[in-house]
């Protein structure tokens, strides 16, 4: 038995989202337990199933370094109040 | 329009197996093997179930009554036992998933060739539902097929599923024996042929899957088969009358 992550996409320009994960002997068997599973009731038009082995993990320690960097988050919070400030003072 | 007393047994026939078939298959809800087997099999149990539906309303609508939940209930759920036009292998009770499975694979071969018999029929509604009906039929197989070819490797499995085929074997006939009413609704237009005439082509389905010889050219039973209800029909009816049954009354 492999594990199976299964993707739905609903009708119209929305993206592929995950819904969930099923065991499963081959990927035809895959696709059909999960078209009943998960789109019985129309949830979406498209399904995606992947081989959780073959999705590819890096790791936690892989993008957690990048969590700690405050000066890459560009809300523009800073500029906005700069900008205000300098038209108050044009009046 | 109107139907012959023929071809509206025809077609009860039809609808009183995908009713009776639709209920077998949901019944595995919660005791299938595995959870997504579970939702698999109950909701193309309620494919068959809404076949069901469909060809009853054909049938009321042809009578002249209005096809709404009471009428379509009082068809499936209320007629005199001797009044279904059911085959032995949907009223057949077994709790053994082989033989549920096999019955699946068996039941949908020839429901699949049952459609196209009739999807250039003259009757109202008819032709659209078989055509509807045939594509989530290919589904349906599929579902079976891809268990099949996963179980029929693994020589446990593979013992118990030939053991249920053997056990379905003599169910098998009565599927493809004449139906009642069934010439009548050639003549009429309404099917464009016999059932027992797509045996040659299940003997051969059947050799191709199992990898058995089956043979279905003997022990034709005849039209009397689907007249008279088995002993498992009384009991599989109460099952489904059972919460209808607290208040007959009530509106669902």
């Amino acid at each position: 038995m492999a594990t199976f992550e299964v993707f739905l996409k609903k009708d119209g320009r929305d993206e592929f989202r995950h819904v969930g994960a099923l065991e499963a002997a081959t990927d035809e068997l895959a696709a059909v337990l999960a078209r009943e599973s998960y789109a019985r009731r129309a949830e979406g038009d498209r399904l995606w199933i992947v081989r959780r082995t073959n999705v590819i993990d890096p790791g936690e320690e892989f993008v957690l370094p990048n969590a700690d960097k405050p000066h890459r988050h560009h809300d523009g919070a800073a500029v906005a109040a700069r900008r205000k400030a300098a038209r108050a003072a044009q009046t | 329009m109107t139907l012959g007393t023929g071809t509206r047994s025809y077609l009860l026939a039809f609808a009183d197996d995908e009713h009776l078939i639709g209920q077998q298959h949901t019944e595995w809800i919660g005791v299938a093997p595995f959870l997504e087997e579970d939702l698999a099999f109950s909701s193309i149990g309620q494919d068959e179930l809404g076949h069901a539906a469909m060809l009853y309303e054909i049938v009321l609508d042809a009578d002249g009554v209005l096809p709404d939940d009471a009428t379509i209930d009082a068809l499936a759920y209320r007629r005199n036992a001797a009044d279904y036009r059911s085959c032995l292998l949907v009223e057949y009770r077994t709790d053994d998933w082989a033989t549920a499975l096999v019955r699946h694979w068996l039941y949908d071969t020839v429901e699949q060739a049952r459609w196209g018999l009739i999807e250039g029929s003259s009757v109202d509604g008819l032709a659209e539902l078989a055509v509807h009906a045939a594509r989530e039929e290919s589904f349906h197989r599929l579902h079976a097929d891809a268990l099949l070819d996963v179980l029929l490797q693994d020589t446990a499995a593979r013992r118990r599923i030939l053991a249920a085929l053997c056990r379905l074997e003599p169910r098998i006939l009565d599927l493809i024996a004449p139906i009642p009413g069934e010439a009548e609704a050639v003549a009429a237009g309404v099917a464009t042929g016999r059932i027992c005439d797509f045996a040659p082509e299940l003997e051969a389905a059947i050799r191709a899957r199992f990898g058995v010889s089956v043979d279905l050219s003997t022990g034709e039973p005849g039209t009397e088969s689907r007249l008279a209800r088995s002993a498992d029909f009384d009991p599989l009816m109460s099952r489904m009358r059972e919460v209808l049954d607290f208040d007959p009354a009530a509106t669902w």
